[in-house]
């Protein structure tokens, strides 16, 4: 997220206007590489990439776009309904077909294919492709989820969120499609951003990386439907994609900034009626994502993101969606709102069946993918050369210091009771919240009374992966990394002696290592996001044992 | 060691013998044996297999700072992280479940305290005729093993009474607690493994739990007294553990170590009483009799049969709206049978029972209630029948213990089959 006003004022300030905002001299696209099987030059039918996601026992969604005329570009509404098919075999030179088929693809979905292959075996590697007009797509490997009943040894997730596509280049998902261990990629949300070319990129001078297509921020379906188009040209991203199934859920920027049930911080009456653009934003994602809406690959019957996934008896993963049926956020001026008992970041029946999918089920680890922080964080205060920037990345922060960021789960206080007391009262052991949207490193544990914590019981952890390229606070005050941050994070963890630990400046991704035992988080930063070619580091990881709903440092990552 | 014979003990009137053994601490530990058993150590390998409760410990409790023994224990055997106690989460029930494999509507014992219709008064379920449903310790004996109990309070050696070949009753006793402490519990197991080396022992270590339920003064000195507890019974288990490597035994040794029910911790302001609500209502007021236990109460219909369905629903209605009550059940719903009243209360976490009035339950240290579930539950042992290093997911429960020693000595099921599962 990220208070654009706010933003605009200080770039405004310091560039003098947002066309003097640099681009770098890079192009735009970038389709030429291949890596992971995951090449489709500009020329092929394929050059979208392939996708899996939303792994079951016997299924999992297979996902591509095909551009089968020059003119079929997305959002265009223009091309010929088509054939596109697709198999799902054992083995890499498909001698071993288990499931094909074939579907019809068009404008009316903006020539996206997805198809959910099923009758598969539980817990089993696949390699998928699609067929078109005699060209083949190049070939996907993908991974069901193991049987309910089974108990995987180990399980490993990669954790991403924030990647705007205007701040730099998505290195992080590179390192990961080059990492061939993990059964899942979750995004947790900002996998698109809609601003216009210039309004949100890299750093303090507000650098261009890349600009966006459409140059203007998406309103329109086609705005949207250009804008998932773009950034599934990126190789490093289709990378990811066609290596490793992903579970994905939105955040704001999906729609647009700081999104709630009625509206947007980031939408404004001459952009036309919020609902709309709301539906068009939710038809891109369910065309341009591999993820069931509504507990299926079809379009239009049904927008519910928020769902349930099991890995045998080893994990549970909950899905959650806290921008469509939430409470506008509280004024600043009028904080003593967020403990409103009518608000909500959830919605009645998303936190029912939330509170059921935790207590309903007999997984060692209970994981919510979570978009927003659920941990109460209490900023102290601080100097204003920070404070501005905070307030820039969290939208929310008036630069003179406040007590919460209200558009996590701190502005939305009598949701979080709710939830924290259930997990208390249920005796539920053993849940992770799993969080992006922040822009920054957290480990933290979730007392149930923070004020008298640690002597409060905790009733689970918060692990929370940094941005892929979004802005932090090195980026915006303009400091060295790990320099300035520094005493801003020790003033927030001795304030907040429930944080462990707190990077506000790196970018990158985090690897989620679970087995019976512990769960293990670490976090890889990533060098300079504008380098195409950045590295990746391990920066530190934090452990969970079972039962104990404590944190400890780890000794290195987890193998 | 000084057989005697002939004593009758407890108002019971079967013969037994006596067994007088030195205890490390100094003092005398006395065994009772059935009639006719032997008094010495039968020879021969076997499996010894020895049930170790700690009672009232926390699965987040055994680490390896707090706990090094049970830590090292569980690490090298096979550990259950999703394991839980069973309704109603109290001592005297989830004891029985281990060691009859079967849920209360079964065995007759669904809680520490019940209102007895016939005797008219709310009592514990102390006696040995109250457990209605065959152990494995009974089936054991049947079998031609020995058995033996080693049970720190006094209401567990109540209830299990002389059905174990061996038994040790707890002494010396801390008043208001009734329980023995562990250090004397462990030179009783000690004694008794010395002396008669049992094939099965069932052991309960109380301090743990007796911490949280003995001092009613605070967090702050509440949490000092705990960890101590801790490490003290931690130490305890270490020299059982010492003592069968040291004899030789260890290596055909299967410790099944679990809690019955955790812990959880309530301050003065949250204290829940059902009773001036029941009182306020034409209907329910001296109708209705409550069994507290703990972070549970079970409440009783007194009044005529025939509105038995009205005042349960009203019972439901009015104990649901009184503050720091998470949930009310049906007993059925929780497999209690008709010991356990007409409606199960349970009062949300942090908070605790106090009927029938405030100040009835002054201790900040309760359990009954669904945050106490959570528990420890591994197995261990230098056996070749527990699995080194192992980390199972399933959702493992209290009643699953019998389960586990009937497979241990290839006991049939009992009769209409065990409501648990074997954890080998």
């Amino acid at each position: 997220m990220i208070e654009r006003r706010n933003f605009l004022a200080g770039s405004a300030a310091a560039a003098g206007a947002l066309g003097a905002v640099g681009v770098l001299a890079r192009p735009a696209t970038a389709a030429s590489t291949t890596s992971a099987g995951a090449g489709a030059g500009t020329a092929s039918p394929f050059r979208h990439g392939i996708a899996s996601g939303d792994p079951l026992p016997d299924a999992v969604v297979l996902w591509t776009r095909v551009t089968p005329t020059a003119d079929s570009l997305p959002g265009s509404g223009a091309g010929p309904r088509v054939a596109v098919g697709w198999q799902v075999a054992t083995d890499p030179g498909f001698r071993q077909v288990v499931a094909r088929g074939s579907t019809v693809t068009g404008p009316e979905r903006d020539h996206t294919v997805k198809v959910d292959a099923k009758g598969l075996a539980p817990g089993t590697p696949y390699y998928y492709r699609f067929t078109f007009d005699r060209t083949t797509s190049p070939v996907g490997r993908t991974r069901t989820a193991p049987a309910p009943t089974s108990s995987p040894d180990r399980l490993r997730f990669a954790l991403v969120s924030c990647s705007n596509w205007e701040a730099g280049y998505f290195s992080a998902y590179r390192h990961l499609a080059a990492r061939g261990d993990l059964d899942a990629v979750l995004h947790l949300g900002d996998y698109v951003y809609e601003y216009g070319t210039g309004q949100y990129a890299y750093g303090r001078p507000n650098t261009v990386v890349r600009p966006h297509e459409p140059p203007h921020e998406m309103l329109s379906l086609a705005d949207y439907r250009q804008r998932h188009a773009q950034y599934k040209t990126d190789p490093d991203l289709r990378a990811l994609h066609a290596a490793v199934p992903w579970i994905t859920t939105w955040d704001d920027h999906e729609t647009a900034n700081d999104a709630w049930s009625g509206g947007a911080e980031n939408h404004q009456p001459d952009e036309g009626d919020w609902a709309t653009r709301k539906a068009v934003a939710r038809t891109a994602y369910d065309e341009w994502m591999p993820v069931r809406l509504s507990g299926t690959s079809a379009l239009g019957d049904g927008v519910q993101v928020y769902r349930h996934l099991q890995f045998g008896r080893l994990a549970d993963l909950t899905m959650l969606d806290l921008r469509s049926y939430r409470s506008q956020q509280v004024a600043t001026t009028d904080l003593g709102a967020a403990g409103d008992s009518a608000r909500t970041i959830t919605g009645v029946a998303q936190m029912q069946f939330l509170k059921d999918r935790l207590a309903d089920n007999d997984a060692v680890w209970k994981l919510v993918g979570n978009p927003v922080m659920v941990s109460p964080v209490l900023f102290p205060p601080l100097d204003q050369y920070v404070a501005g920037p905070i307030a820039d990345m969290t939208g929310v922060l008036p630069p003179d210091g406040v007590a919460y960021n209200v558009d996590q789960w701190d502005g939305y206080t009598a949701d979080r009771r709710e939830l924290v007391d259930f997990l208390a009262d249920q005796g539920v052991t053993n849940t992770v919240f799993l969080t992006g949207d922040i822009h920054s490193a957290w480990a933290c544990e979730l007392p149930v009374d923070p004020g008298t914590y640690p002597l409060s019981r905790t009733v689970g952890v918060e692990l929370v992966a940094t941005s892929v390229t979004s802005n932090n606070l090195d980026d915006l005050t303009g400091s060295p990394p790990r320099t300035t941050s520094l005493a801003v994070e020790d003033a927030i963890k001795a304030g907040n002696r429930h944080v462990k630990y707190l990077d506000f400046d790196s970018h990158g991704y985090s690897v989620l290592t679970i087995t019976p035992e512990e769960t293990q988080m670490d976090w890889y930063v990533t060098s300079d996001r504008a380098d195409q070619a950045a590295t990746s580091t391990w920066s530190t990881g934090w452990c969970v044992a079972a039962g104990s709903s404590k944190l400890t440092a780890a000794r290195g990552a987890a193998r | 060691m000084t057989p005697t014979t002939g004593m009758p003990h407890g108002g019971a009137t079967s013969r037994r013998t006596f067994l007088r053994a030195a205890g490390a601490l100094g003092g005398v530990v006395v065994l009772s044996a059935a009639a006719g058993a032997p008094l010495a150590a039968a020879a021969g390998a076997r499996t010894r297999v020895y049930v170790l409760v700690t009672d009232g410990c926390r699965p987040d409790e055994v680490t390896g700072d707090l706990t090094p023994n049970l830590y090292a224990l569980r690490r090298a055997g096979t550990w259950y992280p999703n394991a839980r106690s069973l309704p109603v989460m109290e001592t005297i029930p989830n004891h029985v479940m281990m060691m009859t494999g079967v849920r209360p509507d079964r065995s007759g014992v669904p809680a520490n305290a019940v209102f007895d219709r016939l005797e008219g008064a709310v009592r514990d379920l102390d006696r040995d005729t109250d457990l209605r449903f065959p152990t494995v310790i009974e089936r054991l004996n049947a079998a031609g093993y020995r058995t033996g109990t080693v049970l720190s309070k006094k209401y567990l050696y109540g209830i299990f009474g002389t059905r174990a070949t061996y038994r040790w009753e707890p002494s010396p006793l801390v008043p208001v607690t009734n329980h023995a402490p562990d250090a004397f519990t462990t030179d009783a197991l000690i004694s008794m493994v010395d002396r008669v080396d049992p094939d099965l022992v069932f052991t309960n270590l109380g301090d743990i739990d007796r911490v949280g339920h003995a001092d009613p003064t605070g967090s702050t000195t509440l949490e000092v007294a705990r960890t101590a507890a801790l490490a003290s019974t931690d130490q305890q288990v270490g020299r059982f553990v010492q003592h069968l490597k040291n004899t030789g035994r260890w290596e055909t040794s299967v410790l099944v170590v679990l809690a019955d029910h955790s812990m959880d911790w309530s301050v003065p302001t949250r204290v829940v009483s059902l009773a001036s609500a029941l009182d306020a209502d034409p209907l329910l007021s001296g109708r209705v009799q409550i069994a507290q236990n703990g972070g549970a109460d079970l409440l009783y219909w007194t009044g005529a049969d025939a509105d038995r369905a009205a005042a349960v629903t009203r019972m439901r209605e009015v104990v649901g709206a009184v503050a720091g009550v998470l949930s009310t059940h049906l007993p059925a719903d929780l497999r209690l049978g008709p010991e356990a009243g007409d409606v199960v209360a349970y009062c949300k976490a942090g908070w605790r029972f106090s009927d029938p009035a405030v100040w009835s339950n002054p201790i900040p240290g309760n359990h009954g209630h669904p945050v106490t579930e959570p528990i420890p539950f591994f197995l261990a042992g230098g056996s070749r029948r527990v699995a080194f290093g192992a980390v199972r997911t399933d959702e493992a429960h209290t009643v699953d213990v019998g389960p586990t020693v009937g497979e241990l000595f290839a006991l049939p099921a009992p009769s209409g089959g065990y409501d648990g599962t074997s954890r080998l």
